[in-house]
């Protein structure tokens, strides 16, 4: 088992950067899966993170300039580590002027990944820092945990409207109340709502459009035939974890959209040119 | 007593000021002949600090000629007169220190633009004399470098780290964080950064030292030395003494003395000393063989001893370290004057030395470096009636 | 469903309706005032008057006056009802509350009377959200009884020089002391902390001094905990004017200039602390 990579461009340091403390700041530790041509960081929906999912997937050859790994063995080439995310985004944060930076899994003190990277400085010879990132080697027999699984059917797909609008409106509804109530229709409608004993807010967004997914996809595509434009679907979501989903995006997606399954879940996607993070949401009781 | 500070140096004082309550909660204040002399000390006694300000500094100072006068006060209502640093330099345009012992108390008034006077009468307690031991000129390794060099440095390092440990050898110097509990290592960043001797002024190194120091105080002084402009400079010694910090100019002096982790129970070339007289290559910048750092890891079983080629990292493994419980008193910020007190008492198992108030006194001046040699010392703080060691 | 959207005969059903194009220039004056959640509106032909009280001890006011909206319409002569502030300010800023980029959020302000809801619609780069306020009984405000005829000392500072003051205040002191005098030290700023005294003078000759009109020397104590909010109106105002009665009833007066230029004004009363015996 195998890993190094070496970022060579300062754009792309700094878009992965971003990336990492995006992750960053929806999890404290998740997974990182390597293959050959990706990169996942990943967090399953378990119970303990109440439910809530991740998946972020990274082109690696839009990164690196060299990328080399070997994974457990040929047929199954892959790395799963489990990672704290904020480490590597503070270890990538002081590297930024680095000519170049190089990230290899090692084993020192115990299995890390090693970011390291020269700086440069008014001397002749330049500075050097590592940063150990510790990790932990997740076990073959675990890793069906992290397969992508099968998007569910949903009832209503829309694109988001501006993030930081959103953004703004969840801030301030978050002030208000502890939940709130995501609608949204095939006419590309979609309301937040609060409602508390003082106050109710709504607020209207229409015009948003929503996405054709191909007959391919697992969604069935005729729903939008068969299903009425006007009729809402609705899901109630822990406002903080929504909260949590807008405060992190350091990354300015070209795409975002949103699947909705009525009264159950709610599947957030961020499409960039060579990034795409998923969040998925399910509803409160 | 009366001061005048006028100008640029009302902020340089409000710095000094801010600077030294990162150390402890009083602020000592002792008027001296050669100048007026600004200290804390922090509450286990591990980290001490002192500004003097030469009567250059001002642009009146007088000083009760017949008897000494010292005094404490609590650096958090000193630091309210210096509130708004960042205004300080275009607001104010003189402050005045003068004392009225009759009243018990010191007396700040600001002279601030648009005839706003400030006036902040300030209680104090008379006080012993609070001087650390220690010797500068002794110290085997000076180093000296400008702020940002060091700013720098210890911006790689999260704000929550709380020591850092640095080694020197004739090239180059290491700063990395100290993780004190030895399976804690594998839960946190370690961080290593190297420097090349010629990003120094003055590199200067006798013996291959590796130390370990408090970072909070370390940055404390940098930010007083990065508003000033001032070069820092080192002087460290083997583990357990002292490292001692210095900022200097031709009216001030600063010098922070921090505790350093006494390294007693190890043996006398511990991992890191050894890997400070054969530095390895920390990285492989020299060396891109891709094989050279690959590992070889099973993930279906745990992961076993490293088959690679690389020798085992310097880490300190056989390092014996102090118990922990030693470690949260010492960080405890609320705890009482006694508690260090205490720890003097009980020198052997503490983390670290606690600072020689009140040790043998060598005979030499000690802040040679300046024209205020005539300062004395050795004193002892009366405060601590127990003898350390 | 945009504000322009909304019929007429929707209006008529309102005894107030307030439109404005900025919402800014509500929600900035209310922060100034913000100390209690509950405030009482008071609309009159001329304008708007919100009122927050603390303690029985202390009161302050946001005026709006009528023409700072774009429309306001009142079918009574006088409209009184009392709402969550806190509620308020948080659906005021509903987008941010921000003018990045020239971009402002309209407001129609709407309440249809007695135990109705106060409803706001906001509209921003063509997203909508409306709100529906519960109101409640308004109370009766204090009335401090405060005349212009009665005041002793009266003095008129540019908000700058006391901003650094009340930024400065040493909180651990109790109270404020505000000595006003004819004679040294003409206006002063007193705090007695934990650790010491202090006094910031201001001279009445200081080009920060607009008006010094002083006639008796007193000084009083207010409580620094009823003072404090004060700081928020003093942050967003120029002008301010510190005034007592011969009761040491406190008056401060902020001006304050809006995104657009026009006034509007935040009035701070607090009784006095006790009688202070000089220093």
């Amino acid at each position: 088992m195998k890993f190094r990579g070496k970022i060579t461009d300062i754009a792309c340091l700094n878009h992965f950067t971003r990336v990492v403390t995006t992750i960053a700041k929806l999890t404290k530790t998740c997974v990182l899966q390597l293959t050959p041509d990706n990169l996942f960081f990943i967090l399953s929906g378990k119970v303990t993170n109440g439910g809530v999912g991740m998946r972020c997937q990274l082109l690696q050859a839009n990164f690196f300039h060299e990328y080399q790994m070997e994974g457990v063995s040929s047929e199954l080439n892959q790395i799963c580590l489990e990672v704290g995310p904020d480490n590597l985004s503070r270890a990538l944060k002081t590297v930024q002027c680095a000519k170049s930076v190089k990230i290899k899994l090692s084993k020192k003190h115990c299995a890390c990944l090693s970011i390291s990277a020269e700086l440069p400085t008014l001397s002749s010879v330049s500075r050097v820092v590592t940063h150990d990132v510790p990790v932990e080697v997740i076990p073959r027999r675990l890793w069906q945990e992290f397969q992508e699984d099968n998007m569910a059917d949903f009832d209503v797909s829309i694109y988001l409207p501006p993030l930081k609008t959103m953004k703004n409106v969840v801030d301030r509804m978050k002030n208000l109340s502890n939940f709130l109530v995501m609608e949204a229709n095939l006419k590309g409608e979609m309301n937040l709502k609060i409602q508390t004993d003082l106050v109710s807010v709504s607020t209207h967004f229409k015009d948003l459009g929503n996405p054709p997914w191909g007959e391919d996809s697992s969604q069935d595509g005729g729903l939008s035939q068969s299903r009425d434009p006007e009729s809402m679907a609705e899901v109630t979501v822990d406002i903080r974890k929504l909260q949590q989903f807008l405060v992190g995006q350091q990354v300015n997606p070209s795409k975002a959209m949103c699947n909705m399954v009525h009264q159950s879940a709610v599947h957030l996607i961020l499409l960039h040119e060579d990034v795409s993070l998923q969040y998925f949401l399910p509803a409160v009781a | 007593m009366q001061c005048v500070v006028t100008g640029g140096n009302v902020k340089v004082l409000g710095k000094a000021i801010h600077c030294l309550s990162r150390i402890g909660d009083e602020l000592y204040v002792e008027p001296q002949e050669d100048g007026l002399a600004l200290r804390s000390v922090n509450s286990s006694r591990s980290a001490y600090a002192c500004f003097l300000f030469a009567p250059l500094f001002f642009s009146r100072y007088s000083i009760p000629k017949e008897l000494s006068f010292r005094c404490k006060m609590a650096i958090k209502s000193v630091q309210t007169v210096f509130r708004s640093l960042a205004t300080l330099e275009k607001s104010v345009e003189k402050c005045h220190i003068s004392l009225d012992e009759q009243k018990d108390r010191l007396t700040f008034t600001l002279h601030c633009k648009h005839g706003l006077l400030k006036t902040h009468n300030l209680s104090y307690q008379d006080s012993e004399s609070l001087e650390a031991v220690f010797d500068k000129d002794s110290c085997a390794n000076v180093l000296r470098a400008q702020p940002r060099v060091l700013v720098d440095t210890v911006a790689h390092f999260p704000t929550s780290l709380e020591e850092v440990t640095v080694t020197v050898n004739d090239e180059r110097m290491w700063v990395r964080n100290y993780v004190e509990d030895e399976s804690e290592r594998s839960k946190v960043m370690l961080t290593e950064l190297c420097l090349a001797a010629d990003e120094f002024d003055q590199f200067a190194i006798k013996a291959h030292n590796s130390i370990t120091f408090c970072l909070k105080e370390f940055r404390g002084l940098l930010l007083f030395a990065e508003s000033t402009g001032l070069p820092v400079s080192m002087y460290l010694d083997e583990p357990g003494s002292p490292v001692v910090l210095s900022v200097t100019d031709s009216v001030l002096e600063g010098n922070f003395v921090l505790a350093t982790l006494s390294d007693d129970r190890s043996p006398p070339k511990s991992n890191r000393g050894a890997d400070a007289e054969q530095p390895q290559p920390s990285d492989d910048f020299m060396n891109d063989d891709m094989d050279s750092y690959l590992i070889a890891m099973d993930t279906s079983i745990a992961p076993g001893p490293s088959t690679s080629d690389l020798p085992a990292p310097p880490v300190a493994a056989s390092r014996k370290l102090p118990a922990p419980n030693n470690r949260s008193r010492r960080h405890s910020e609320e705890e009482e004057e006694e508690d260090g007190e205490e720890d003097l008492e009980r020198p052997p198992d503490k983390k670290f030395r606690s600072l020689f108030f009140g040790s043998v006194l060598p005979s030499s001046p000690l802040m040679s470096t300046q024209p205020v040699t005539t300062q004395e010392v050795l004193a002892s703080d009366s405060e601590d009636e127990t003898e350390a060691e | 469903m945009p504000l322009s959207t909304i019929s007429q005969s929707q209006d008529e059903q309102y005894v107030l309706l307030a439109i404005l194009d900025n919402a800014r220039n509500l929600s900035n004056i209310l922060k100034a005032i913000t100390c209690k959640d509950h405030a009482i509106f008071t609309a009159t032909a001329n304008g708007l008057k919100v009122t927050v009280e603390d303690s029985k001890c202390m009161q302050a006011n946001a005026f709006i006056q009528a023409d700072v909206f774009q429309e306001f319409t009142l079918k009574e002569d006088l409209v009184v009802f009392q709402i969550n502030l806190t509620v308020l300010l948080d659906c005021l800023n509903i987008f941010g509350g921000n003018t990045a980029a020239g971009v402002s959020t309209a407001l129609r302000l709407c309440y249809r009377g007695y135990g109705h809801p106060l409803t706001l619609f906001l509209e921003e780069g063509g997203v909508v959200t409306v709100c529906k306020i519960n109101t409640q009984e308004p109370e009766e405000p204090i009335d401090f009884e405060f005349s212009s005829s009665d005041v002793t000392n009266k003095v008129i500072l540019q908000s700058e020089s006391l901003k650094e003051a009340f930024s400065e205040l040493d909180m651990t002191s109790e109270v404020l002391q505000i000595t006003m005098s004819p004679s040294q030290p003409y206006f002063r700023l007193s705090t007695f902390g934990n650790s010491g005294n202090a006094h910031y003078d201001y001279p009445k000759d200081s080009d920060m001094m607009e008006l010094f009109q002083c006639n008796k020397t007193q000084t009083n104590r207010y409580k620094m905990s009823l003072l404090k909010p004060s700081t928020k109106a003093l942050a967003i105002s120029c002008k301010v004017s510190v005034r007592t009665d011969s009761r040491g009833v406190l008056s401060l007066q902020y001006l304050v200039r809006n995104d657009d230029g026009q006034i509007c004004f935040v009035e701070y009363f607090c009784c006095p602390d006790e009688e202070v015996e000089e220093e």
